[in-house]
């Protein structure tokens, strides 16, 4: 402690600026994580509370997809002795023009055995739940809302409904808490009758919420409500919905942790290289204490507890970080998953899970102590005679370059034998860790191979400024390598999502050309995930009978548990699209798979439910439906990117049988050739626009729409690039600092030479650049290899969709520019300070 | 005083005037031409840049004064020929023995014939046979060029060889002597 106090912490107060630059790497790093991770948690438990608001007493839940049931499900279920309460419910989102509003439709008569909605004051219409179902416009809402809205008691709001715009009148206002504060208080009751026809949901119900008699078991209550029902429903507790979506959302979750782990091994590589410079800047000082009798341990011990401080006052910063990255990403993340899984949205309170900031605080301490283990030891290793000699070096790194280069080539080696085993797939994680840490050792190394290489170029543009620069790389290797690597691996990080992305734009745009041909969607809502109302199937003949439509193609597709998770089945007229679209098959003969799925001989499936879900051509698939369990094999695997989980094809006849419901989702529709598309569009909107609620978008509309979804789901890339520039500001900042102290006397010479401050500032911002190119270069070669990877385990464990290999040459060509001019702007500040300094001092600096 | 005279420093009074500018009034650019043009350093530490050859360090005030390449390399060489290096020009300085790297910083010194050659202790890091081969060369050339030589040294010696000697004791001129004849 004492050393701490007399060694460390003038050193620290010295170098202020490099020390807040070496804990701003574990700000980042800890900030992004536990920033993605409470904005994901964020949305999960605002959809976990909105169930479990919304469940009230129910202890169980029946459902069957989220296509609905027929209302007779009821009946049966409130026959068993089991069964104390059951209440139907409809759920769905509406636009309002601000946030979503979660709309509940239930039955009042049944309901509040289940749901308490405390009210404000006393109202007769609710109290008397007749009254509120005589009257079908009956709508209650929040206290929130009602606020928002300057809502009370008997206010009118119109809503677009299946049946046309209708309006709606309060007639009750539920106090805060509860219920009321689902889905961040943006919720509504309304009949489950009038919802039904509000949302087009016929004679359906979504599900059935269950209270059981006191002293039943949950475990007998399900078997015995699932043997009732059979194995086409799902009969689970309202929790469970919960995993569902987070099972849904996996693949986001998994996509941000990857981040935010890369953020914090990013930062440990700043933390190495400012360690390993204050260990050769130190050398004196380390020569001293040994000298004065320090033993090996306690300078070692010295260096570790430096590190760790720092990574605890990084740490706390980055959790402050992160909380308010946090308050400021929810509602993108929220947003963009209503959009991607169609699941309603509304960002709640934000709680701090105590195991996250308790992870990210050891993570950002292990992060920094492992960072600083080979600079303690190289510390521990100072030769005192050495250190204390005047002008005297010894040189702590070359026999630890030999080695490093030595386990490079090992793990490169390793890497490519376990690319040769990739069919078990463990083997793509293996060799993917081990071909990073083989860049990771062997890029000081490569830093210095290229500083040489460079040198000509440098020296060719600027005779001494340019021979400087690429000098003081190559002499001091140390100072700037772990700067190099944070920057590859940001660089890296940044091409293998850019061209994951690119590789993906391209194959959904092949996919959008093949199988989003038709001229129209008429839809229900104005995006094409939003699954809340739905069209009678007789509206397929009223499209038919309008003036320049050739042909209507019904779509209905909703959710349903198979292989326990919730794939997408997507019913359709097989033969009638087949004639259209031919998607491309990855497994099984084109025609036959359409032919056998139209004859309803089985099911198309897409490639990354095959994938995902380990199904092949032939096996028998068991999709549960309200009718029973439809056993079907696999009869066509096709290249579909309809749902990131996956989608199974089926033919609609088929689909209206086991789930009773010719509803549809979205209706394909093409034009008479040389019809006005234009003059189509007007009609079909004149005709049934303003009976019911309906959209008519145009085939770009919806391409740009998909297209969309994609932008921000790739959003993240733009956070990656934020933080390789950041990276890259913060990396060269810290080398440029310490590389103009250890050049201060070669910088002083030059400038009693004749010198000019231009001609000082113009080395400095070509050492710079010279990091920058480097970093860019090995950047973006190690971005080509991640990118192989990225793709093969987005294949694999992610999406599943097949991605050709396309490296992002228009993201690279945008990097260099981008990274050479944040290298630039870094070096902006050290070059001043260059040029600030005391030449006297500079001349007598040793 | 070295630094003041040079350019280097600037005085907290008084002023420092060369061919008749004072010097004080300079910006930090105007210091540097001045500097570059007629002021050659010679260090006792000798200052050389470690990862450039002697040609590269000779040339170093040259490229920075903007010259063409080839004229640059052409007057190294000469400069390194005048103090007998002509053979070691590739050579970096950790290559050098001391009174040779001496010799570097003089050719580099010299390298634009300034009128004003200031030696800080030129022979203060070299033993007593090499610090005379340097004392001798830096003679030879304050004969042959021409130039004002101002050496700075605590070695009575190097003071003994020196045409006029002025002592300074706490910041005071104590003595001020000239020699008709000095022992070279």
């Amino acid at each position: 402690m004492i050393l701490l106090r007399l060694i460390s912490w003038p050193y620290a107060r010295k170098h202020l600026l490099r020390c807040l630059l070496t804990t701003a790497g574990i700000v980042l790093g800890v900030g992004v994580f536990v920033g993605m991770r409470t904005a994901n948690k964020r949305v999960l438990a605002a959809f976990n509370q909105t169930i479990d608001r919304i469940a009230g007493a129910a202890q169980l839940q029946v459902t069957a997809g989220d296509a609905g049931f027929d209302e007779d499900v009821l009946d049966k279920i409130r026959e068993l002795p089991e069964v104390q309460a059951a209440a139907p419910v409809i759920e769905a989102t509406v636009g309002t023009g601000q946030n979503n509003l979660l709309v509940l439709g239930v039955d009042m008569l049944g309901d509040r055995s289940i749901r308490n909605y405390d009210l404000e004051g006393s109202d007769t219409a609710i109290d008397d739940p007749l009254i509120f179902l005589a009257q079908p416009d009956s709508l209650m809402v929040t206290k929130k809302f009602a606020d928002e809205r300057g809502l009370a008691v008997n206010s009118k709001l119109p809503m677009r409904t299946m049946q046309g715009d209708q309006v709606f009148t309060v007639r009750g206002i539920m106090k805060p808490g509860g219920l009321a504060s689902a889905f961040g208080g943006d919720l509504a009751i309304m009949d489950i009758y009038a919802a039904q026809k509000m949302f087009g949901r016929g004679r359906k119900f979504d599900r059935i919420d269950i209270a059981l008699q006191e002293g039943t078991g949950l475990e007998g209550a399900t078997a015995k409500l699932q043997a009732l029902l059979g194995s086409g429903f799902q009969v689970e507790p309202p929790s469970s919905r919960g995993q569902q979506f987070e099972s849904t959302s996996r693949m986001y979750a998994l996509a941000s942790n990857i981040t935010s782990v890369f953020a914090l091994f990013i930062g440990m590589f700043i933390i190495y290289n400012t360690f390993a410079i204050a260990v050769t800047e130190r050398r004196a000082e380390i020569g001293i204490l040994r000298a004065l009798g320090a033993t090996r341990g306690q300078i070692r011990t010295l260096f570790l507890t430096e590190s760790a401080l720092a990574g605890l006052a990084g740490t706390s910063v980055g959790v402050l970080f992160g909380i308010a990255m946090a308050r400021a990403m929810s509602g993108y993340i929220g947003g963009m998953l209503t959009e991607i899984y169609g699941v309603a949205q509304s960002p709640g309170d934000l709680t701090l899970d105590p195991w996250l900031i308790g992870t990210a605080v050891a993570m950002g301490l292990v992060t920094s102590l492992v960072a600083a283990v080979i600079p303690a030891r190289s510390a521990a290793r100072v030769d005192p005679v050495k250190a204390l000699q005047k002008g005297g070096f010894q040189s702590l790194g070359e026999g630890e370059n030999r080695a490093r280069r030595r386990w490079a080539i090992v793990f490169g080696v390793a890497s490519i034998a376990a690319f040769a085993f990739n069919r078990f797939w463990i083997m793509t994680y293996v060799g993917y860790v081990l071909a990073i840490l083989a860049a990771v050792l062997l890029s000081p190394a490569l830093s210095f191979w290229l500083s040489r290489a460079l040198r000509p170029l440098l020296a060719g543009l600027r005779p001494v400024e340019g021979a400087l620069a690429a000098d003081s790389l190559i002499q001091a290797p140390r100072r700037t390598s772990g700067t190099i690597a944070a920057l590859m691996l940001s660089l890296a990080l940044v091409i293998s999502l850019g061209g994951l992305a690119r590789s993906s734009y391209d194959s959904l745009a092949e996919w959008m050309r093949i199988a989003l041909n038709p001229d129209f969607f008429v839809t229900t809502a104005e995006t094409l995930s939003s699954r809340s109302f739905v069209f009678p199937g007789s509206l397929a003949d009223g499209l038919r009978a309008i003036e320049g439509v050739a042909e209507v193609q019904p779509v209905r597709s909703v959710r349903v548990m198979v292989k326990n998770a919730p794939i997408m089945v997507i019913a359709i007229n097989v033969g009638a699209v087949a004639k259209r679209v031919h998607l491309p098959p990855v497994e099984g003969n084109s025609d036959e798979m359409y032919r056998l799925a139209a004859q309803e001989k089985g099911v198309v499936v897409s490639a990354n439910f095959a994938r995902l879900h380990d199904a092949h051509m032939g096996e028998m698939l068991e999709i549960p439906a309200p009718a029973g369990v439809l056993r079907l094999p696999i009869v066509g695997v096709v290249d579909d990117f309809s749902d990131q989980q996956g989608t199974l094809l089926l033919n609609r006849d088929l689909f209206i049988r086991y789930w009773h419901d010719d509803s549809v989702n979205v209706f394909r529709v093409y034009v008479t050739p040389g019809a006005d598309a234009a003059q189509v569009r007007q009609r079909i909107l004149q005709a049934f626009g303003g009976q019911q609620r309906l959209f008519v978008l145009t085939n770009r509309e919806v391409r740009d729409f998909i297209t969309r979804l994609t932008d921000q789901w790739f959003g993240l890339t733009n956070v990656q690039t934020a933080v390789a520039m950041l990276v890259a500001i913060l990396g060269i900042v810290n080398a440029l600092t310490v590389s103009i102290t250890d050049r201060r006397r070669e910088l002083g010479v030059l400038q009693a030479v004749g010198g000019l401050r231009n001609q000082i500032r113009h080395t400095i911002w070509m050492e710079a650049i010279a990091i920058g190119i480097i970093g860019v270069a090995l950047g973006l070669a190690l971005g080509a290899v991640q990118l192989f990877y990225s793709i093969e385990i987005a294949r694999r464990d992610l999406v599943g969709i097949s991605i050709s290999y396309a490296y992002p040459f228009q993201t690279a060509l945008i990097l260099i520019p981008v990274i050479l001019g944040s290298a630039l702007l870094a070096a902006l500040g050290p070059a001043e300070s260059a040029v600030r300094g005391s030449l006297i001092e500079a001349l007598e600096y040793e | 005083m070295l630094n003041l005279i040079g350019g280097l420093d600037r005085p907290s009074q008084g002023e420092v005037e060369l061919d008749g500018q004072p010097l004080s009034k300079l910006s930090d650019d105007e210091l540097t031409r001045v500097r570059r043009d007629k002021i050659g350093f010679i260090f006792q530490f000798f200052n050389l840049l470690p990862t450039l050859s002697c040609l590269e360090n000779v040339s170093l005030p040259l490229h920075l004064r903007g010259w063409p390449r080839k004229k640059v390399e052409e007057r190294a060489r000469e400069l390194l020929d005048t103090v007998k290096l002509g053979a070691r020009v590739d050579h970096l300085p950790d290559e050098l023995s001391g009174g040779e790297r001496q010799r570097v910083a003089i050719a580099r010194a010299l390298s634009v014939y300034p009128p004003i050659l200031l030696a800080d202790e030129p022979t203060g890091n070299l033993d007593t046979h090499t610090g005379a081969e340097i004392l001798k060369l830096i003679h030879d050339l304050h004969d042959r060029l021409g130039a004002t030589v101002l050496v700075v040294t605590h070695d009575k010696t190097v003071a003994d060889s020196c045409p006029r000697t002025i002592q300074l004791r706490d910041g005071q001129v104590f003595a001020d002597t000239r020699r008709e004849e000095v022992r070279r």
